[in-house]
């Protein structure tokens, strides 16, 4: 396993002289840390030439204190078995990456939801506008400074009954005279 | 009379769509020529909730990504959460949870069996499945309290250990379904009108499957034999002796063959496991949830599931609650992409089989 990371982490080196690699010693996972723009081209090297054919997964995180949102591009080669996580990072506002989908159609369905969900813009990226929303035109609603509860409080009203918020089982008790037994009581608000 | 191109809204709400998830279809005649997905029917944003909510409250969430089988995700939840942390699992808990995952796949191979067939209009096969599915539902309402969502499989091991005779219950019912899984191979494979409507029909073949990503029984229905379980092994299944069944064709037959033969893999591997269960403790105990903090890192772990890999990719920034947690389902690959790319040329009466057969579920895709 360490002799085919080793391997790995030359022929990445010699064709991307940019990226950083961190290794798990006791996993089968290898990190590499590149620049945006590297990343079609990598990954095409990735799949053609290292054999690392099965996009498993694209992550995202948010990282709202550094300005930046990362993207992790997981794949996975079932000849070496070992998980290689590409990963970088795109700066929050007017953020914009390359795209992908050339070189594993799934990662369309990815592309349209992160453009919709983190406000990512990727270059050249076909198919519908709408994803998971319809006709939204407020802020990306993933990204960490999205308050989903101050936005429902805006946007809409409490059903009548609901404004002050009474505790469920009281209102049951108050309605059928019933007890609140001892052990729920500490449950209670 | 020239045939003029017409567009058709199938789904949301449609007996025969796997969800709540619409394919809008150009059609010439009844041949589907063009085809979109639209989902967004049913996002709760999941993965929103979890940035308020701490490492325990976050594993309740966990099964409710996906109705029909909710505990590979509870598993891969609290491995990666183990893995960052570094917490190991006592053997015990590690045999009980492949002992679950795999009554789960049971369970979910029997909603297969019924929504494959349902399909194409042949009602009895998921009257007798969704029945028999009950006894495996009754094994898990016995284990952890719930029928559908389990809570079962958490960070540290399992909730409760095996009750007093489960294994010998375990062990009765899968001589029971054993055998039906034979009544089962007359009913549909031997049906005329099923091979007739599943044979050349949704085909995936090797190029789009690694074109698309795709994985499973799609993917080991065109002849690749790929399975979580063998090739990035987990828990404790690489200690396990089971196949990996495959099948030429990549059309829905194809994949019937495989998962038919997947469904007797399963009782392989759970009579496996209660034989060589050991004793000892099921639970490696978690701090106080309310002060559990998981050192900053992250972790993707994968389980194989019946529609196929799951994946779960979890951040930590140091503190009480996650800072990411990232699902890719099975059908987040197969119920889009792929999905539109096979309907085209095939016959408008054959949406929801191919659906079926891809294992189409739209909560995997919104979460």
């Amino acid at each position: 396993m360490q002799q085919l990371k080793a391997n790995l982490i030359e022929h990445i080196k010699t064709s991307f002289k940019d990226a950083r690699e961190k290794d798990y010693p006791n996993e089968n996972r290898l990190d590499f840390y590149v620049n945006k723009q590297c990343i079609p081209s990598i990954l095409t090297y990735a799949k053609d030439r290292l054999g690392y054919i099965h996009l498993s997964h694209i992550a995202i995180v948010d990282w709202l204190e550094d300005g930046e949102i990362e993207l992790i591009y997981i794949i996975w080669s079932p000849e070496e078995k070992i998980k290689m996580f590409v990963r970088t990072r795109v700066e929050r506002e007017n953020s914009v990456m390359p795209n992908i989908d050339m070189i594993w159609r799934q990662a369309n369905t990815y592309e349209r939801e992160f453009r919709e969900m983190y406000g990512i813009q990727f270059q050249g990226l076909e198919g519908e506008q709408d994803f998971l929303l319809e006709d939204w035109d407020g802020p990306p609603p993933m990204r960490r400074d999205f308050d989903t509860e101050a936005y429902a409080d805006d946007t809409f009203f409490h059903r009548p009954g609901r404004e002050d918020a009474q505790d469920v089982r009281e209102a049951i008790t108050k309605r059928s005279g019933e007890e609140i037994p001892d052990f729920a009581k500490k449950y209670s608000r | 009379m020239r045939d003029k191109a017409t567009t058709l809204y199938i789904g949301p709400q449609h007996p025969g769509i796997t969800g709540n998830m619409m394919v809008r279809v150009k059609v010439e005649g009844d041949t589907i020529v063009k085809a979109t997905t639209e989902v967004g029917y049913l996002h709760r944003a999941f993965e929103k909730l979890q940035e308020k909510r701490n490492w325990l409250q976050s594993f309740t969430l966990m099964c409710r990504f996906c109705v029909p089988e909710s505990d590979p995700m509870e598993e891969s939840y609290a491995r990666a959460v183990e893995a960052i942390e570094g917490r190991e699992v006592p053997e015990r808990a590690k045999y009980i949870r492949v002992m679950v995952l795999e009554l789960a796949r049971l369970a979910s191979f029997m909603l297969w069996y019924g929504g494959q067939n349902g399909s194409l209009g042949l009602y009895t096969m998921g009257q007798w499945s969704v029945g028999d599915r009950n006894y495996i539902l009754d094994l898990f309402e016995e284990l952890t309290g719930g029928r559908v969502y389990h809570m079962y499989i958490w960070p540290g091991g399992v909730r409760k250990d095996l009750p007093k005779g489960f294994e010998q219950k375990v062990l009765k019912t899968m001589d029971y379904l054993e055998k039906r899984l034979g009544d089962y191979d007359d009913l549909m494979f031997d049906n005329a009108i099923f091979k007739k409507r599943t044979q050349g029909v949704g085909i995936v073949d090797k190029e789009k499957a690694i074109e698309h990503g795709v994985v499973g029984a799609v993917l080991r229905g065109c002849g690749i034999k790929s399975d979580i379980r063998i090739d990035d092994p987990y828990e404790v299944y690489d200690k396990l002796d089971f196949e990996v069944p495959t099948a030429e064709g990549g059309d829905i037959w194809a994949r019937a063959l495989v998962r038919r033969q997947e469904a007797r893999q399963s009782i392989r591997i759970i009579r496996q496991v209660i034989a060589d269960m050991p004793g000892g403790s099921f639970y490696n105990k978690i701090p106080n949830p309310q002060k559990w903090k998981i050192p900053a890192g992250d972790a993707y772990v994968r389980t194989e599931s019946v529609r196929g890999e799951i994946g779960m990719y979890i951040a930590s920034d140091g503190g009480l609650y996650p800072r990411r947690v990232h699902l890719r389902g099975a059908a987040y690959v197969h119920g889009i992409t792929l999905l539109e790319d096979v309907l085209v040329g095939e016959n408008l009466a054959d949406i929801s089989a191919i659906m079926n057969s891809l294992g189409t579920c739209p909560p995997e895709i919104e979460r």
